[in-house]
């Protein structure tokens, strides 16, 4: 007995993709294990955030797609398709999906859209075409998705790596990425990455030199190619993608290859504009055009939020965004004020170079010029160059430090030596005041032109560091200095003036005392991450803590700076500036229970470093 | 269309399968029949949301269940909220008299496929089988009804009756008004003519299994619109 449902294989075939792969023998199968829903005008189908694991056709009625905040994304219609965003991404819808007239949609089981999807060229093609389509559409809906933002660059993958050995020539390498229609090929010697070979290594090394076609790929290949961990972001793969202008990156899990990321893929990832702002911003030659785009930031960063990223990757995504306004302004002045004499290093400090930025921060930053630098001949020209950077920057919505601590500041200006001296004497000989206000130097980052310069300056910071224990005994009195408003619940402790009398301070109370006792720790443990949540893993590594702690300050840390960053949002939203200040009467008891903890794992942490890095005179 | 809900039964109106089965499982001769009837009913105080339903239809040589035979059977499971394919079967049966033009110009099955068919009495078991412990959905209960009882006195020598949701009914309730509120002719209650009143696709109509699928989906949106998928069974079995 073969039970055939013509009337519904007929239905799917007359419309794309289904009519394009109508000869799959497959299609019957899948037919059979199809459900069939009627669903009333109005209702929802698929809710905001839900799990979806269903691929939804409408096969008579009408569908309307909702963005996060209920702005009507887009209508469909009969014969098309909804769900399969979700099935790809392997979890929550993004969006709502609502009926707008009775429809009636058949249910196709998610295994069966990722089987065609994965075996069937010309299916899968139909929804990357159909999401590269969609792309602007739904950019300019205001439609958030950040599923660049925040999944592993591992999720990009596509299939197994395509290689070949160190020793084929290049027909032999042009037939084998015909074959699997790829546009690069891993080069390997045994399981070893050696070295990368794309389409166009191959179109201007090999062909448009008039190689012969029995050239090794050695000699067209770029050899140690840049790769990432499997554990990446996808959106840092963007970015390096951009930065080191290449269109594939190797990934590698555990040292060996697990596939590449190409540009392509990411297209078909990315929906999402903190990325193009950045390209946005490499593309700008002027002031002007610079400030046009420092302007959409607030919204670039209220998409995140609503999107759910946390705060790890929206503070990411922001320091990727404020460094690139830094390069793109260097790059300018030095076309203003001609090559650099001497080599020298623009550093971010604090929470730039943290990667931990959040909408609106004052520039923290700094030189480090060569040791080459002779102020009489040089000084003129790295003057000018700060100043206008700096000043520009305050253009860009990064206001002028208040401290100071600015690259304009010939204190901050110096060169590698003098850092270096100038450190030595901070930690061989602490003053507690003083050191209050040059902790943010102990997050330093170069962003900009000779950054090995920064990187030994980093170095000489974490050998003294380590050499000299009495520093930390008052590092860790400092990160004392600034206690979470525990009894936040009962009497409110509350650090505002006038509009602001009646909220605290998240990032004095919360935030910044976790990044103090972490930076103490790391400074002890000798790690070189800046970034608090990896300095927490070092620290974790080296046992400082014991179980289980080191991974309570990141929760905490988390939930602080998730609370923050929605007030942020809210904010904006009502036309506010930003701040860091919260009214613990607009918190929602989910968000004050949990405040409440991260509160007090903060508050434990600081009694803790007080005794672990007690010195001499306790 | 608004929503209208259909009137809920009387007490002395309500039937009990559930009852009539146990009846008939003392009565009915051994054998499949049998079988059928001592797996028993749902109680008629299930909810229609927890009732299985499975929508058949049937195509014929004619209309008169006396003469004329059933030829093709199709069935599809489902719930109040959803049709599954998964469950979806299809017989043909040989007819013991030869097939007219007329009848085969309507089914579009020809003398040919139904050469290599099985007979009815051959198929009956396995549909028996098919029909356990379900409330049976059809368009037109008469017809259905009258057949498989024909068909199962013809093989078991004693009746088969199995509870059923009509949808055809269901929508008799659904537009019914009272004479003075009527204006011109009653809606027509053809199964194409009742599905286009929920918006419900255009098939082509006399496949057994496309019949069935289609009032299934009728189905579907008649309990979106009129009845209760938390009331008992009771009030629209029958």
């Amino acid at each position: 007995m073969d039970v055939e449902l013509t009337e519904i294989l007929e239905a799917l075939c007359q419309h794309a993709p289904f009519n394009e792969i109508a000869d799959d023998p497959q299609l019957k199968d899948m037919t059979k294990e199809i459900e069939i829903q009627y669903v009333r005008a109005g209702e929802m189908v698929i809710a905001q955030s839900a799990l979806n694991n269903t691929l939804f056709f409408i096969r008579s009625g009408a569908i309307e797609i909702l963005s996060k905040d209920k702005k009507l994304i887009r209508r469909m219609n009969e014969g098309e398709l909804f769900g399969y965003a979700s099935i790809l991404r392997g979890g929550k819808s993004s969006q709502a999906m609502r009926t707008i007239e009775d429809s009636l949609l058949y249910r196709i089981p998610a295994r069966w859209f990722l089987k065609l999807h994965q075996e069937n060229d010309n299916f899968s093609d139909f929804f990357q075409l159909a999401r590269e389509a969609r792309l602007r559409a739904a950019m300019d809906a205001q439609n958030s998705d950040v599923s660049l933002m925040t999944c592993p660059v591992v999720s990009l993958l596509r299939r197994p790596p395509i290689s070949t050995n160190i020793d084929s020539n290049i027909r032999v390498a042009a037939q084998i990425m015909a074959e699997h229609r790829v546009s690069s090929l891993l080069i390997t010697d045994g399981d070893e990455l050696i070295g990368i070979l794309t389409d166009r290594d191959l179109r201007t090394r090999a062909v448009a030199q008039g190689l012969a076609y029995d050239t090794p790929v050695s000699e067209i290949m770029t050899r140690d190619p840049i790769v990432m961990d499997s554990g990446d972001y996808a959106s840092e793969a963007v970015l390096k993608m951009m930065e080191r202008n290449v269109h594939h990156i190797p990934i590698v899990k555990n040292g060996r290859p697990i596939g590449v990321v190409s540009t392509g893929d990411i297209i078909q990832k990315e929906s999402h504009g903190s990325v193009y702002l950045i390209s946005d911003i490499y593309k700008q030659t002027s002031i002007e055009g610079l400030k046009s785009i420092s302007q959409k930031m607030t919204h670039t960063f209220t998409q995140l939020v609503v999107a759910d990223a946390n705060t790890q990757m929206i503070g990411n995504a922001m320091s990727h965004i404020g460094t690139a306004f830094v390069k793109r302004l260097l790059q300018l002045a030095e076309e203003i004020y001609g090559p650099p004499p001497v080599p020298y290093c623009f550093i971010a400090l604090g929470s730039q170079a943290r990667e931990e930025q959040t909408i609106k921060t004052d520039q923290d930053n700094a030189l480090i010029l060569s040791d080459k630098y002779d102020k009489k001949l040089h000084g003129e020209y790295f003057e000018a160059l700060s100043d206008w950077v700096c000043r520009n920057l305050d253009e860009c919505g990064y206001t002028l430090c208040s401290g100071d601590i600015m690259a304009s500041n010939p204190r901050w200006r110096q060169p590698l030596k003098a850092w270096k001296e100038n450190f030595s004497e901070w930690i061989q000989k602490p003053k507690a005041e003083a050191l209050l206000r040059l902790s943010i130097f102990f997050d330093l980052r170069g962003i900009y032109g000779d950054k090995t310069l920064a990187k030994q300056l980093n170095q000489h910071i974490r050998q003294q560091a380590q050499q000299h224990s009495g520093f930390l005994t008052f590092m860790a009195r400092n990160a004392n200095q600034r206690k979470p408003p525990l009894g936040f619940f009962r009497q409110f402790v509350l650090d505002g003036e006038g509009k602001q009398s009646r909220t605290f301070n998240l990032k004095e109370r919360g935030i910044a005392p976790i990044i103090d006792i972490v930076r103490v720790h790391a400074l002890a443990c000798g790690s070189d991450k800046l970034n608090t949540l990896e300095r927490i893993e070092d620290i974790e590594a080296a046992g400082l803590l014991p179980g289980g702690r080191a991974k309570d300050l990141a929760l905490a840390l988390e939930m602080i700076g998730m609370v923050r960053i929605r007030n942020q949002k809210e904010q904006i939203e009502a036309g506010e500036e930003p701040n860091n200040h919260v009214n613990p009467e607009h918190l929602s008891s989910f968000e004050k229970r949990h405040l409440r903890d991260a509160f007090h794992i903060v508050s434990r942490q600081q009694e803790f470093i007080k005794f672990r890095y007690a010195g001499k005179r306790s | 269309m608004s929503k209208h809900l259909l009137k809920k039964k009387s007490t002395e109106e309500i039937q009990d399968w559930q009852a009539m089965f146990a009846q008939w499982a003392e009565e009915a001769p051994e054998g499949p029949l049998k079988r059928y009837y001592q797996a028993g009913m749902i109680a008629p105080n299930t909810a229609l949301k927890d009732t299985p339903l499975l929508a058949l239809d049937l195509e014929t040589t004619g209309l008169d269940p006396q003469h004329d035979e059933i030829i093709s059977l199709g069935l599809i499971p489902l719930s109040s909220k959803i049709i599954r394919c998964q469950g979806a079967k299809y017989w043909m049966a040989k007819p013991e008299h030869s097939l007219n033009a007329e009848s085969v110009t309507i089914h579009e099955i020809t003398h040919a496929e139904l050469a290599g068919a099985p007979s009815l009495n051959a198929i009956l078991d396995e549909i028996l089988i098919a029909l356990t412990s379900q409330v049976v959905v059809v368009h037109c209960v008469a017809i259905e009804r009258q057949f498989l009882l024909e068909a199962s006195m013809k093989a078991y020598g004693y009746p088969l009756y199995f509870p059923v949701l009509d949808t055809m009914d269901i929508e008799r309730q659904a537009t019914f008004k009272p004479w003075w509120q009527r204006f011109g002719r009653r809606p027509s209650l053809r199964l194409d003519a009742c599905r286009q009143r929920y918006k419900l696709p255009r098939y082509k109509a006399h496949h057994a299994l496309t019949d069935a699928l289609s009032s299934a989906e009728l189905l579907q949106a008649q309990i979106s619109y009129h009845m209760d998928p938390e009331a008992d069974i009771s009030n629209y079995w029958m």
